[in-house]
């Protein structure tokens, strides 16, 4: 290896996985969130009564099971990174349908949770609680199903052996969005059903 | 070569770490357990659950240290502001 294959290496390896432009929108994503969050806890500090009263009213195993399921899924696109990069694409498209698995798991479970919310008659304008609620986990809902789109085109351009050892950035820039709506989660499970 | 992945036995390692800390989180949420040192345990548990996912299954570990930088300081960020709204809500 020549000491200008050496530079580009490490150049590679300094830089982050995936597509650069990818990454822009996962700093932009998170900052949108991370307001989110501070928008709740500093509304929950004027109304917090009311935002402990309602919270009880929620199924926290649905949000346990949940974070499991994104952690599980997360993980299964951790494996199928790395079995491209030992360039077996069969094995990669398989794990990352393993990772739509758990992923469409999440999303089973938590429409099925805003199709009871909705029963019971709860929205938007029940209280400031179930606003933020409804925003914030349907706004990340809708993050879920965009990574699975996202997933699911890697995954089909994978089984067809569109992506090797030497050249995988679209696996790492679908794996890169996935990671970043399963951290998002990691916050979102303890601020709206743990905390209180 | 370019390896930013854990080996599968550390990622495995990695989630199953992942796996104990959303359980005791959900613990303490069944077990209706309240107050500051209670909510700056399970922030601290999201941020190392962050950490986490952001070294290891990310692949951060071995990038610039910029970007790791930018990442840790945000995932403290959210975890200190959530922390200081309940604070502000105690009084």
């Amino acid at each position: 290896m020549t000491s200008a294959e050496l530079t580009l290496d490490r150049r590679r390896d300094d830089a982050l996985p995936g597509d650069f432009a990818i990454w822009i929108f996962i700093f932009a994503e998170l900052a949108v969130f991370g307001i989110l969050f501070l928008a709740y806890a500093f509304t929950r500090a004027g109304n917090v009564e009311l935002f402990n009263e309602s919270q009880l009213l929620l199924d926290r195993r649905f949000g346990a099971f949940n974070t499991l399921a994104l952690i599980t899924s997360s993980y299964f696109v951790v494996r199928a990174v790395a079995a491209i990069k030992r360039n077996h694409a069969a094995s990669c498209a398989r794990w990352l349908g393993a990772g739509m698995g758990m992923g469409a798991l999440f999303l089973v479970v938590k429409s099925a949770e805003f199709y009871i919310k909705f029963s019971e008659g709860v929205g938007l304008s029940t209280n400031t609680f179930y606003m933020f609620y409804l925003s914030l986990t349907f706004f990340h809902y809708m993050h879920v199903w965009m990574g699975m789109v996202i997933l699911a085109v890697v995954a089909w351009k994978a089984a067809h052996g569109r992506y090797s050892a030497s050249a995988h950035t679209g696996v790492e820039t679908g794996a890169s969005y996935w990671h970043m709506v399963d951290l998002v989660w990691l916050f979102l499970f303890p601020l709206v059903y743990v905390i209180r | 070569m370019h390896t930013t992945t854990a080996k599968a036995s550390t990622a495995t390692g990695i989630w199953l770490m992942l796996v104990l800390l959303t359980l005791s989180t959900y613990a303490v949420g069944e077990s209706h357990l309240n107050g500051p040192v209670i909510v700056a345990v399970v922030l601290g548990t999201a941020f190392v659950k962050g950490q986490l996912v952001v070294e290891w299954f990310m692949g951060l570990r071995r990038v610039r240290p910029l970007w790791r930088l930018i990442m840790f300081t945000y995932m403290l960020l959210v975890c200190a502001l959530i922390g200081l709204g309940y604070a502000v809500g105690l009084h």
